[in-house]
């Protein structure tokens, strides 16, 4: 009998199923969850699946479904319906911000541990914005008929600060210099700009990461981070952090050779490709580079399965590894389709091209890393992941790239002053700038400025891909207006230009540009405005003969090439920029010569410890007239802060034969300079700000303007120098720098000017 | 220098409320005057004050259909999946089902783009089409089916011409394949055939060009992209000879469910 | 200093092999008469295949150069494994096709057109610039001068 009941039981059957407890959600809805029909056999299973599906519509806080006699009870009780969420007492962060990181939200349901998530999300929305001490209650008024008001009362309290950043057991690098490494800073008085003060432990988290590749990078191959711990100051409402850091013994190389498990792949003709040298400083970055430069060799020459490993066992007395790549096949899958996803504006082909893979190709994770970087580096996306799903077949393989995109256009006003230049004084720039126009990758920039005397208006484009190969092709339109003390230029332009990179470092540039310059005197120089200077206007006869050949045309070719290797071009503490430009000028229109100009700066760190930099740059300069016509006063070289500091503008080199000591600029130039960089001794390191101690020399010489206007005493080639100090500070405006430079050897017709002032990255 | 917003006085505080039928009323005299923000408005108000009443259930639906109206997708789909939720089983579920379908249509992409919102469109309508069979919006609904795959196909394309291109043509057959596999009832399907011609042409595997050229010849005899094939292969010297044993002889039988 | 890394620089040629990795030991391991399991099982699965239902396997493989960083990669060789099955589903030939099979010619510029909205320069520029540069003097815009 037992038996039997409990299988009855088991297969009960109800005549009606009745529910009760239920408020807003009707009968039959109740009823259409769940499976149990009136006549149909049904189990305790059924039950418990209807339980779980009115559970599940998030609707109910309680729901109990039990059998009485021939018909089923289904008793719910309903959450309360959330009618408004307010905020109280919110200043820094705005009620819509708020109301995105809850999840109450008016119409939907009150329970209770969503109001308690949502008072941890409110605090978490505070911490991020550095008010760890912000406190959060709350109120529920009760409306009637199972309604409820959320009210959040905030008290926001003080900006929670980082008093100091400690650092604990370094000797070989300065605290001042770790301190550049990580992205914790502490509080200064521009913090309430840069707001780089804000303590946060996944960034506490991601700054041990930069010190490991930091001293990875340099040697230390057994560094560790002891600790990192960020106590707060209840009082103060400031942070200390204490980082304790066991930086272990500095390592060389050691022997490096690359073994390969491949029979037909011979390890030692590899040997070229390695980056590791026998000697050098141990650096994680150039062994991961060595992985990449032999996996794309063994791929190229047609196993791109290949892996590559290296394998470092470290010599502990002289403090040496050595390390052996080993190359082996790895596991043979290829990609079989590349799914791109999220990008709601970049075209699709943008992203796909920067893929060296393609589907149906050995799948290699290598070559894989170095698109997503690739990827990075175009500076459209937020976030790229790179992920692979199981395809179809056992040995292939789909890549999904899911990418995150972010805002790159740009409506900008920058304000500068700057002493070089012939923009001298204060100037203002409004650009609009977008990287990623239309997501076809193009990029457009419209821009207009002016100073005291100078007007600037400029459009440029630039597709990256011209006809599919990594040529960025693009053209830029220019209108400029200067007016000088005696006189006033206009010029009209427009530059073609072809980017080709020959390899990672080196690429050249080819231009075509055509400009129209026209020139004429000031009105009060030339009142009557019959063409001729008047008797007050002291305008040199060479100058004017200039002014006289107005409207000027310019058709001229340039080739220019490039080689970089800076590590950082903000802050460069290793490397070399050269670049060397050629133009002939000729191609019809006015103007007929050849301009070659070339430039070299290499950066070198003297001492790691003190984070002293050494430059030690040149350059050189020659325009040579051709076709028989003398060359125009103003494509001549003018000198300026770039040449050499401590002189004006155009201060120095031939000048006119009236007396003016108007400066009419060489045909030839050269000029060299050395420098050493360090960080300001007194000031926190945070302020970002860096000495400079320096020497300049610059000869300006020869000149193809009419022998008789020009004061033959000038023209050889006399040497200027100067000394001076200079002070560099990466504001959030940009790299300002200031100099106060010396002439120590000049001649009596330059004109001196010791201080510069200016906004820009010197390359 | 943050204006705050003035906080809300609580004690004082009480929504003044007005009756649900009175609220309904005035949406829907704002929805027919056209001013959908003041409707959508009125109907999100009805729907919070009373959520018991039938108004609130209706007002639920219309205040969806306000939303689409204006073109903010979002909450549209937002409501319309509540009112799912609430009442599945009422004879307007069908219709709040219609309007998440129309709002992810509304917002599908360039082929350039990611088709997230076409796949959603296609699972939307498909849910609509089998829950809801024999509702009125069936049919658009099929037709949206079949334009959203449509642009799927497109996007298939769009990659497979752009590793055409490059000479890639192991990934271009892949998509062209692709196409003529699982969006055979889209307009694409033709020029994948000729595509595909192009790329078995272009590699040498001149008997699958021929059988595939021969495939759209036969399903399209008077389309351009089947002259363009014809012409190719003429070139060549080859004619378009269907090789009854190949797949895209199989696949072409598909097309026309000879 | 580095200057290995700078002669590395002057052959900046660079060779990709694309498609399937040919191996003549596996290919050796599946002569005429072999069955489709023993082709899948050694030469992994075709790049693409010729029937519904298998009647012909293609491996494909691509060799491109590229000269110069900025170059499109160059085609310079093609081979395509052609593994052709009789009735039984074995293996009845095996061809090899090269580079010189293939014909170069341009392919159709016509597209069939496709819907879906576009976005145009306005609404781009307008919520592009919607992130005006920090009220404070000189935005991150670029400065004249210096």
């Amino acid at each position: 009998v037992q038996f039997v009941a409990t299988s009855a039981a088991e297969a009960a059957v109800v005549s009606r199923v009745e529910v009760s407890g239920n408020q807003r959600v009707d009968a039959d809805t109740i009823r259409n969850y769940i499976t149990i029909k009136p006549g149909k056999a049904f189990s305790s299973a059924d039950i418990d699946d209807a339980v779980k599906a009115l559970f599940g519509t998030g609707l109910f806080s309680d729901v109990q479904i039990n059998q009485v006699g021939s018909s089923l009870v289904v008793k719910v009780s309903e959450y309360q319906v959330v009618n408004q969420v307010l905020f109280q007492g919110n200043k820094k962060l705005k009620d819509n911000a708020l109301a995105a990181a809850v999840q109450l939200k008016p119409r939907g349901t009150f329970s209770q541990q969503a109001l308690d998530a949502d008072v941890e999300a409110v605090k978490a929305a505070y911490r991020r914005i550095g008010r760890d001490d912000a406190a959060v209650t709350t109120q529920i008024m009760d409306l009637g008929d199972n309604r409820v008001n959320v009210v959040f009362n905030i008290n926001e309290g003080g900006r929670t600060q980082i008093a100091a950043v400690n650092f604990v057991g370094n000797s070989a690098y300065s605290s001042r210099r770790l301190s550049d490494v990580i992205s914790t800073k502490r509080s200064t008085f521009l913090s309430f700009v840069l707001r780089d003060d804000v303590y946060d432990d996944d960034k506490l988290r991601a700054d041990q990461e930069l010190l490991r590749r930091f001293y990875y990078n340099h040697g230390y191959a057994d560094f560790q981070v002891v600790s990192a711990v960020g106590e707060l100051d209840e009082t103060t409402n400031k942070y200390t952090v204490t980082i304790t850091v066991q930086e272990g013994d500095r390592y060389t190389f050691g022997e490096v050779s690359v073994e390969s498990t491949i029979p037909e792949v011979d390890g030692a003709s590899l040997q070229s490709v390695v980056e590791t040298h026998k000697g050098d400083v141990y650096n994680a970055k150039n062994v991961e580079d060595t992985i990449i430069a032999l996996t794309e060799k063994v791929a190229g020459s047609g196993y791109a399965f290949a892996q590559v490993t290296p394998r470092g066992d470290r010599n502990f007395e002289n403090h040496t590894i050595s390390v052996v790549y080993t190359i082996d096949q790895g596991t043979k899958a290829y990609v079989e389709r590349i799914e791109i996803r999220g990008n709601d504006r970049t075209r699709d082909y943008v992203i796909r091209r920067e893929f060296d893979v393609s589907e149906g190709d050995a799948f290699n994770q290598v070559l894989i890393q170095r698109a997503k970087k690739r990827l990075e580096a175009l500076d459209y996306f937020e976030k790229v992941e790179v992920s692979t799903v199981p395809g179809s077949e056992p040995d292939q393989v789909v890549l999904v790239v899911d990418v995150v995109e972010k805002s790159t256009g740009e409506f900008s006003v920058g304000a500068g002053y700057s002493t070089g230049g012939d923009t001298s004084g204060p100037s203002i720039e409004g650009s609009i700038t977008e990287r990623n126009f239309l997501g076809r990758g193009q990029f457009i920039k419209l821009s207009a400025g002016g100073g005291k005397n100078s007007r600037d208006y400029s459009f440029s484009f630039t597709e990256p891909y011209f006809l599919g190969r990594r040529i960025a092709a693009g053209f830029d339109v220019f209108n400029r207006t200067r007016n000088y003390d005696e006189y006033e230029s206009e010029t009209i332009g427009a530059t073609v230009r072809f980017g080709l990179p020959i390899t990672d470092n080196i690429s050249t540039q080819l231009a075509y540009n055509i400009s129209q310059e026209k020139y004429k005197l000031d009105d009060d120089c030339d009142v009557d405005n019959d063409g001729e200077p008047d008797a007050g206007c002291d305008v040199s006869e060479a100058i004017f003969e200039g002014i006289q050949e107005s409207p000027w045309l310019k058709s001229s070719v340039s080739l220019g090439l490039v080689y970089n290797t800076i590590d950082d071009m903000k802050n460069p503490h290793e490397g070399i920029y050269a670049n060397v430009t050629t133009e002939v000028a000729g191609l019809g229109g006015d103007a007929k010569f050849v301009k070659v100009t070339a430039r070299g700066s290499v950066y070198q760190t003297l001492s790691e410890q003190l984070d002293l930099v050494g430059l030690v740059s040149g350059g050189a300069g020659h325009v040579q007239g051709f076709g028989g016509g003398d060359l125009r006063i103003f494509d001549h070289f003018q000198s300026s802060d770039r040449m050499i500091r401590g002189f004006a503008y155009g201060g120095i080199g031939p000048v006119d034969s009236d007396g003016f000591d108007d400066h009419l600029g060489g045909t030839t130039y050269f000029n060299a300079s050395a420098e050493a960089q360090f960080p300001m001794p007194v000031i926190p390191e945070s302020f970002g700000l860096r000495g400079a101690v320096f020497a300049d020399a610059a000869t300006l010489y020869g000149s193809k303007v009419s022998a008789d206007l020009v004061d033959q005493s000038t023209t050889d080639m006399q040497w200027r120098a100067s000394v001076g100090v200079g002070l560099m500070w990466a504001s959030p405006f940009g790299p300002i720098r200031i100099d106060y430079a010396i002439p120590v050897l000049k001649e009596d017709t330059d004109d001196v000017q010791e201080f510069n002032f200016g906004i820009s990255t010197r390359f | 220098c943050m204006s705050s917003e003035k906080d809300v006085d609580l004690s004082t505080y009480v929504e003044q409320t007005e009756p649900a039928d009175v609220l309904y009323n005035q949406g829907l005299a704002n929805l027919n005057a056209g001013r959908l923000q003041e409707a959508s408005r009125k109907f999100s108000a009805v729907d919070r004050q009373h959520p018991y009443s039938e108004y609130a259930r209706k007002s639920m639906v219309m205040g969806a259909f306000a939303d689409y109206r204006q073109g903010n997708y979002s909450e549209a789909i937002g409501s319309a999946k509540r009112y799912l939720t609430l009442y599945p089983s009422t004879d307007d579920a069908a219709y709040a089902q219609y309007i998440i379908g129309l709002s992810y249509y509304r917002q599908i992409r360039d082929v350039t783009q990611d088709q997230k919102e076409t796949r959603q469109t296609v699972q939307t309508m498909q849910d609509l089409v089998t829950r809801w069979p024999d509702s009125e919006y069936v049919d658009d609904a099929k037709e949206k089916i079949r334009f959203a795959n449509d642009q799927l196909a497109g996007k298939e394309m769009q990659i497979g011409r752009y590793y055409l291109e490059r000479r890639e043509y192991i990934a271009a057959v892949k998509r062209f394949r692709n196409v003529v596999e699982t969006y055979s009832n889209t307009r694409h399907v033709e020029e994948a055939l000729a595509r595909l011609t192009e790329s078995y042409y272009a590699m040498g595997l001149t008997s699958e060009a021929q059988t595939a050229a021969a495939v759209l010849g036969t399903n399209y005899p008077d389309s351009v992209w089947y002259k363009d094939s014809y012409k190719l292969l003429q070139s060549g010297g080859l004619e378009p000879r269907e090789n009854a044993g190949s797949w895209i002889a199989k696949a072409g039988k598909l097309i026309t469910g000879a | 200093c580095n200057s290995s890394k700078m002669i590395g620089d002057l052959n900046p040629s660079e060779t990709l092999t694309q498609g399937y990795v040919i191996d003549q030991q596996a290919i050796d391991l599946v002569p005429v008469g072999s069955s489709r399991e023993q082709v899948l099982l050694a030469l992994g699965t075709p790049s693409t295949k010729a029937t519904f239902d298998n009647e012909a396997f293609y491996y494909i493989s691509q060799t491109r150069k590229r000269y110069v960083a900025f170059d499109k990669p160059r085609l310079v060789d093609q081979k395509v494994l052609a593994v052709y099955f009789g009735e039984d589903g074995r293996v009845t030939q095996i061809a090899n096709y090269g580079l010189k099979d293939g014909k170069v010619f341009d392919f159709i510029s016509r597209t069939t057109p496709t819907g879906g909205k576009d976005q145009n320069f306005l609404s781009q520029i307008i919520n592009g610039a919607s992130k005006l540069a920090p009220g404070l003097p000189g935005g991150s815009g670029g400065m004249p001068g210096g």
